[in-house]
């Protein structure tokens, strides 16, 4: 039996891309079997509106990568007409925010600064590939203690404050710097935006924490769109795919990962065929990968374990209304529009919306995200993340995706009066039907809770965090991987490195 | 709630009417939860009738578990490190299964019916294991500890204090065998199986037959030097028979703190069970597969034959540079083989390549003092007793 590849890459989604053609750059014949018709996986819907910019070491490594982004300011909607706009500046951010309150002001520029630092040290520990500790290798103990360094670096009293922080709720630091409620309530959406959190939940802090990190170190900043869409992006990944000779074979679905004597060799797609390589990557998140490709009875118990109990249940839906004219928001200006546009108006508000998804019931005023496409054209429309829109909801999406739409369409009526008569068609995309469609557990936007027991080193599962599965010859490199999703690559780039490594 | 009723008392097993009956000392212990006798006149006593008649104890405390399902083969196979892709129905084997770092979780004895059914008898709880270790399969695990009644008959007249009982043809029961009867309108499930080391059988019934089993078995062996016999006397016989107990020679891997203490298979002797030309994945074969390449076991257990008369019980192993090598497990005197023999756990490589000139330090207690004992030891193949009639079909048969 020989090697027909050197690789084949499970899933092609932006991180599968990414790994496959650094991988391709450095003479390995590559081959990528992604299930659907299309290439780019959940970008290819567009399921997030809004993206980090690509860390340079990862364009770089791939090249270069031609693609444009549209920076986004923010605007935190108030019923009221009150909104706050925020662009990502600090200087700019400290004059609209003692607008409101001269206090929250200069408590902003503290908050912004010390969160800034935290990010910051945790910055380069985002990038690489975690450390291992069960290894007892020396590099991987120096990882942890450069973490270690970067966080005691920053000072003994940041040293101390960081540590508090750590394990706290955004609620009650932002209710102890601010007084704002509108302020509070934007800045805690993106603490919990595409978690299992409420605002005070433990551990939501660190949320943010983790989103700044790759997002600019700037709470506000750091937020973009790309130029042309989503389609850009992985039309651009794909012309690289070309250039780089990776082959791609679409409406292939992967049925399981073929093994020999305990080390994976190829793949068995579902109609029977079989391709054989050196090595397999999955794109795929970790339950489908060690359930589905690898198997439950090629697993350890404890595997087993770890992975049924991986928390990977999705509270994101995406809806998509498109308009037949351009719909007036309240005190909105062509500039708002244009612009990341937040309804969760205080921090009660956002746990109120996540308090019946603890019991995976939905709230009927969910806390929403949108940007507006083409807002200059005739053809108007508008994407709206709705958050917390439970995975696997007792009430079932079936029988209340309709309700669900129209209390969605009616909460947005409070800020823009003739929403109703503009709409020409809506259509919803559940985290249910973005397992079935893009065959994600659990329709997870990071194939997996950003929380502190799945992060880094624990993430996805203790003894997997490497990239590398149980199985030899079997890796990872979804968003379920270190550092998890969001359209930053890093995970696709680690998992080409600890690939290169290997061989 | 009444806070009292937070504490639960023992379970009786259902020979508990007859065992208590039988205690002249009223020594019990709590084996998994139950009330059973320590010992019911005295050890010694006991230890010679299961040496030289029959001897009866209650097993009802052992783990009981019932696999179903139509993978139920394949899940044994899964679950342990033996190959069991070749055991024939109606047959026992004994086996050990292992964590994911290839550390040993226990041992004990798996029934097979057939290939949709088995029955895994063991000493440590493991039904959240096995439930966890379950998702894949279609196979149902079932906690059958309190609904099955079971006894060990051990000893040499064992065979036919069986027969008496109703019994044809237990003689012609291999060893690992079992076979279904019917005595006295219940079923009885006899398998030639035990701890002593010795010609025995165990007896698995539904508790509604307890009682009744037990007295017809004590009839049935009123000649035959019958004797219930308690965990002290049973502890004597399975020193002798080199038998390892969980948590006495080994921690289970699931029961020890310290990771530093869990033992692999080839720590405790147990290498002859891990099959890893076994085709399908088995739960620790990674990490075993890599201890076995990389040779880096650090442990064995053996058996020591050590000079004098007084029993390690307890003592640290020394190298003739007086160095800490290893401790013993179990020890004791053993009457009939008239050695001081003792299970040892060492630090490779002694044991394994060094076997000569090393020496237990015995503290021997007598009356208020000790006497400190420096004696040799030899390490020697842990099966200190194993008669011919063991293993011999058909079984020695008396009147």
């Amino acid at each position: 039996m020989s090697d027909n590849y050197d690789v084949i890459v499970i899933g092609a989604g932006h991180n599968g891309l990414v790994c496959a053609n650094i991988l391709a750059k450095k003479n390995r014949k590559v081959l990528i079997c992604e299930a659907r018709e299309n290439c780019g996986g959940l970008l290819e819907e567009s399921i997030t509106n809004f993206v980090p910019q690509i860390p340079l070491s990862v364009s770089s490594s791939l090249g270069g990568l031609q693609v444009k982004y549209k920076a986004k300011s923010s605007i935190a909607l108030s019923e009221s007409g009150q909104h706050i706009r925020l662009v990502g500046n600090q200087h700019i951010d400290h004059k609209v925010i003692s607008g409101f309150s001269s206090k929250d002001a200069d408590r902003y520029v503290e908050f912004h600064d010390k969160m800034s630092s935290f990010s910051k040290a945790l910055g380069s520990f985002m990038m690489a590939s975690p450390p291992r500790i069960m290894n007892n290798t020396f590099s991987d103990y120096f990882k942890l203690f450069k973490l270690g360094m970067n966080v005691r670096m920053l000072g003994k009293k940041k040293f101390n404050e960081f540590a508090r922080m750590i394990g706290l709720n955004i609620a009650d630091e932002l209710e102890d710097n601010f007084e704002n409620t509108l302020l509070q309530g934007l800045i805690a959406h993106d603490a919990v935006l595409g978690s299992n959190l409420g605002p005070r939940s433990p551990g939501s802090l660190i949320n943010l924490l983790f989103r700044m990190a790759t997002h600019d170190n700037s709470i506000f900043g750091g937020i973009y769109e790309i130029d042309g869409g989503s389609k850009a992006f992985v039309d651009t990944l794909l012309d690289i795919s070309n250039k780089n000779k990776v082959e791609i074979k679409t409406s292939s679905s992967v049925k399981r990962c073929i093994t020999e004597n305990d080390k994976a060799i190829g793949v068995e797609l579902l109609n029977g065929e079989k391709i054989y390589a050196k090595k397999i990557i999955s794109n795929a998140d970790p339950r489908s990968t060690y359930f589905s490709l690898l198997g439950t009875e090629n697993l350890d118990t404890d595997v087993k374990r770890r992975i049924k109990h991986h928390r990977s249940k999705g509270k994101v839906a995406k809806l998509s209304l498109s308009l037949n004219k351009q719909p007036e928001f309240i005190n909105c200006d062509k500039d708002d529009l244009e612009s990341r546009m937040v309804i969760a108006p205080s921090i009660d508000y956002i746990e109120e919306a996540f308090n019946p998804s603890k019991f995976d019931k939905l709230s009927m005023e969910p806390i929403l995200e949108m940007k507006f496409k083409n807002s200059d054209k005739s053809n108007p429309a508008l994407d709206i993340q709705v958050q917390y829109a439970s995975y696997g909801t007792q009430e079932g999406w079936d029988n209340i995706k309709d309700n669900y739409v129209d209390a969605v369409i009616k909460l947005i009526e409070k800020y823009a009066p003739d929403i109703q008569s503009c709409i020409e068609t809506k259509a919803i995309v559940t985290p249910d039907d973005i397992e079935k469609n893009f065959h994600v557990t659990g329709g997870h936007w990071h194939h997996g809770e950003i929380q502190i027991d799945q992060l880094f080193m624990l993430r996805p599962i203790p003894g997997a965090s490497q990239y590398r599965t149980h199985l030899d010859g079997l890796y990872m490199c979804g968003a379920g991987t270190h550092p998890g999703g969001g359209l930053t690559g890093i995970p696709g780039r680690n998992a080409a490195q600890a690939i290169l490594e290997d061989a | 709630m009444n806070r009292d009723l937070r504490f639960t008392a023992l379970k009786k097993t259902p020979f508990h009417s007859r065992t208590s009956l039988a205690s002249r000392t009223n020594k019990y212990y709590n084996w998994n939860g139950f009330t059973v006798p320590t010992e019911y006149s005295t050890t010694e006593l006991e230890y010679t009738a299961a040496r030289n008649g029959t001897s009866v104890m209650d097993l009802t405390p052992m783990c009981k578990y019932m696999i179903n399902g139509s993978d139920a083969n394949r899940f044994v196979d899964y679950l342990v490190t033996r190959d069991l892709s070749q055991m024939e129905d109606n047959t026992v084997a004994y086996i050990i299964w292992c964590n994911e770092d290839g550390k040993v979780m226990d041992d004990g004895t798996i029934f097979k019916f057939s290939n949709t059914k088995f029955m895994l008898c063991c000493a440590v709880k493991i039904y959240n294991w096995l439930h966890d270790s379950a998702e894949g399969f279609d196979v149902s695990c079932e906690d059958a500890t309190d609904t099955t009644a079971a006894l060990a008959i051990q000893g040499p007249t064992s065979c036919s204090t069986l027969k008496n009982y109703g019994a044809d043809d237990l003689e012609l029961l291999k060893p690992f065998a079992m076979k279904q009867y019917n005595i006295n309108g219940y079923d009885v499930l006899i398998s030639r199986t035990g701890f002593t080391g010795d010609l025995g059988y165990e007896l698995w019934t539904n508790p509604a037959n307890a009682e009744n089993m037990w007295d017809s078995i004590m009839e049935a062996g009123k000649e035959l030097k019958i004797r219930p016999f308690g965990m002290y006397a049973l502890e004597m016989t399975r020193i002798e028979a080199g038998f390892i107990q969980t948590n006495t020679d080994f921690m289970a891997a699931e029961d020890s703190l310290r990771p530093v203490r869990m033992r692999s298979p080839y720590e405790i002797g147990m290498g002859w069970l891990v099959h890893l030309n076994k085709e399908s994945y088995f739960v620790g074969k990674r990490a075993l597969k890599k201890e076995k390449e990389t040779g880096n076991s650090e442990r064995c257990l053996v058996g020591l034959d050590i000079d004098g008369d007084k029993p390690a019980v307890g003592s640290v192993i020394y190298n003739e540079k007086k160095e800490d090598i290893g401790i013993v497990t179990a020890a004791m005197w053993s009457p009939t083989m008239k050695r001081n023999v003792a299970l040892a756990s060492l630090k490779r490589p002694y044991g394994i390549k060094i076997k000569e000139n090393i020496f237990a330090e015995i503290y021997h207690p007598e009356e208020l003092e000790y006497k400190k004992i420096w004696a040799k030891c030899k390490v020697v193949k842990r099966q200190f007793f194993s008669p011919e009639r063991r293993n011999k079909v058909p079984a020695d048969l008396y009147e």
